[in-house]
């Protein structure tokens, strides 16, 4: 079969490039929406309606026996508690004095919290379960999986998946912005005015980082 | 609307390419580039000051920093309570001062921190001034005012390219339903984890 001539090669370079910056960006925005709509609240710390302090409701106290055994790694024992109390999601991190017998935790969801209290001298856990909201949700999820208390990150699957779903969502925005590029310089009408208004987003943009930094 | 999809995210280009590298590296503390902290250049020096007169602390700080000459945005602060002992901390991208102010003795001990470009990435991605965690923390530098202003852009600048990108998808009739295909998998895969984990495991 002789090669296809190179006007072919393009045509159907650019359908596919088309398509696929029509497709992973309609499936993307969802996620890019997520992180506008978040970064706007940690912008202007927003909790619309009222946010957590409304939606707040501490559902019940509970206290539950439990059995564990001690250990100096202290995300091991929330982690057997979480088991036993069965409460699922990311356990935010472990707080516990030394020497003490009393272990603090959060189980995180978006837009809920389960705050547990063990005494492993008497066995129990206190658990408090409360609604944050839907918009604590956002920020919980742009935040997520992020560089804190990077040793108890990922101690529950779901998380793990979200911080790859998280990682896809960058790697897809990143191909929209290279294929975007691509599509505009094949529309010569539009190349002057699009090289314009490239050239004033890059000179905003290093103005800015000059004078914050420099 | 297909000229407005195309020249605004050409605007937004290296806006979108810093938060989407910065946002990476956050998600990856043991990638190399996040372990800009290690690398820090700390130097430290002493010297005498004239004691503004202030009556707040934010007033002190802003004072004490005209002296030292230290731009930024202000962080935590903290007064002895005998108030002779003053300290506080400046950010900007990169940089971090740590001011210790004996105000008996005036004299201050200021603590520089340098950090690397992976450093600037870093800061730059998360510095807004303001903080969910303290409301009533406001921004005092003029530019964080700018920096959160062109943050705001950009999420509104995304927010206009996806609807823009929804209208251009549905002036084409043969692409309605696979396109519909597209959003809807995005939809549920988002909605699962904002709605779905709570109602769930909640």
């Amino acid at each position: 079969m002789p090669p296809r001539p190179p006007r072919a090669v393009f045509k159907a370079f650019y359908r596919w490039t088309r398509d696929l910056h029509l497709y992973l960006g309609l499936f993307v925005s969802p996620f890019v929406l997520v992180y506008a709509v978040s970064a706007i609240q940690f912008n202007h710390t927003l909790m619309p309606w009222g946010g957590v302090s409304n939606a707040e409701v501490a559902r019940e106290e509970r206290v539950v026996r439990v059995v564990v055994s001690d250990s100096k790694n202290s995300l091991e024992i929330a982690r057997q508690v979480r088991q036993q109390i069965d409460v699922r999601g990311e356990i935010g991190y472990v707080r516990r004095k030394a020497g003490s017998r009393e272990v603090r935790f959060p189980i995180e969801t978006p837009g809920h919290v389960t705050t547990v209290d063990v005494d492993l001298s008497a066995g129990t856990a206190t658990i408090q379960q409360r609604s944050t909201g839907v918009w604590d949700g956002l920020t919980y999820l742009h935040k997520m999986p992020g560089p804190h208390n990077a040793t108890v990150r990922g101690n529950w699957l779901v998380t793990r998946f979200w911080g790859w779903t998280a990682d896809v969502a960058v790697y897809l925005i990143l191909f929209l912005t290279a294929s975007g590029v691509y599509l505009w310089t094949v529309l010569r009408a539009d190349r002057r005015t699009g090289m314009a208004f490239l050239g004033a987003g890059l000179l905003s943009f290093v103005a800015i980082i000059v004078a914050i930094v420099a | 609307m297909r000229k407005l999809h195309n020249y605004l995210g050409l605007y937004l280009l290296t806006f979108v390419w810093l938060f989407s590298a910065s946002g990476l590296i956050l998600n990856h503390p043991a990638w190399s580039a996040a372990q800009f902290w290690k690398v820090r250049e700390e130097t430290t020096a002493q010297r005498a000051i004239i004691v503004p007169s202030a009556t707040g602390d934010i007033e002190l700080a802003a004072g004490l920093m005209t002296q030292l000459g230290i731009v930024g945005e202000i962080g935590e602060m903290k007064r002895s309570s005998k108030g002779d002992a003053f300290e506080f901390q400046v950010v900007r991208p990169g940089r971090v001062f740590r001011v210790e102010a004996r105000i008996d003795s005036a004299r201050v001990r200021v603590t520089q921190i340098r950090l690397n470009a992976w450093g600037v990435f870093d800061a730059l991605h998360k510095f807004t001034g303001v903080s969910l965690d303290a409301p009533a923390r406001t921004r005092d530098w003029a530019l964080t005012k700018v920096w959160s202003l062109a943050m705001d852009a950009l999420a509104l600048g995304l927010m206009i390219l996806i609807v823009s990108g929804l209208f251009l998808w549905y002036r084409f009739p043969v692409k309605r339903v696979p396109g519909l295909i597209a959003l809807g998998a995005g939809i549920a895969c988002c909605a699962f984890f904002l709605f779905g984990l709570g109602t769930l495991f909640g």
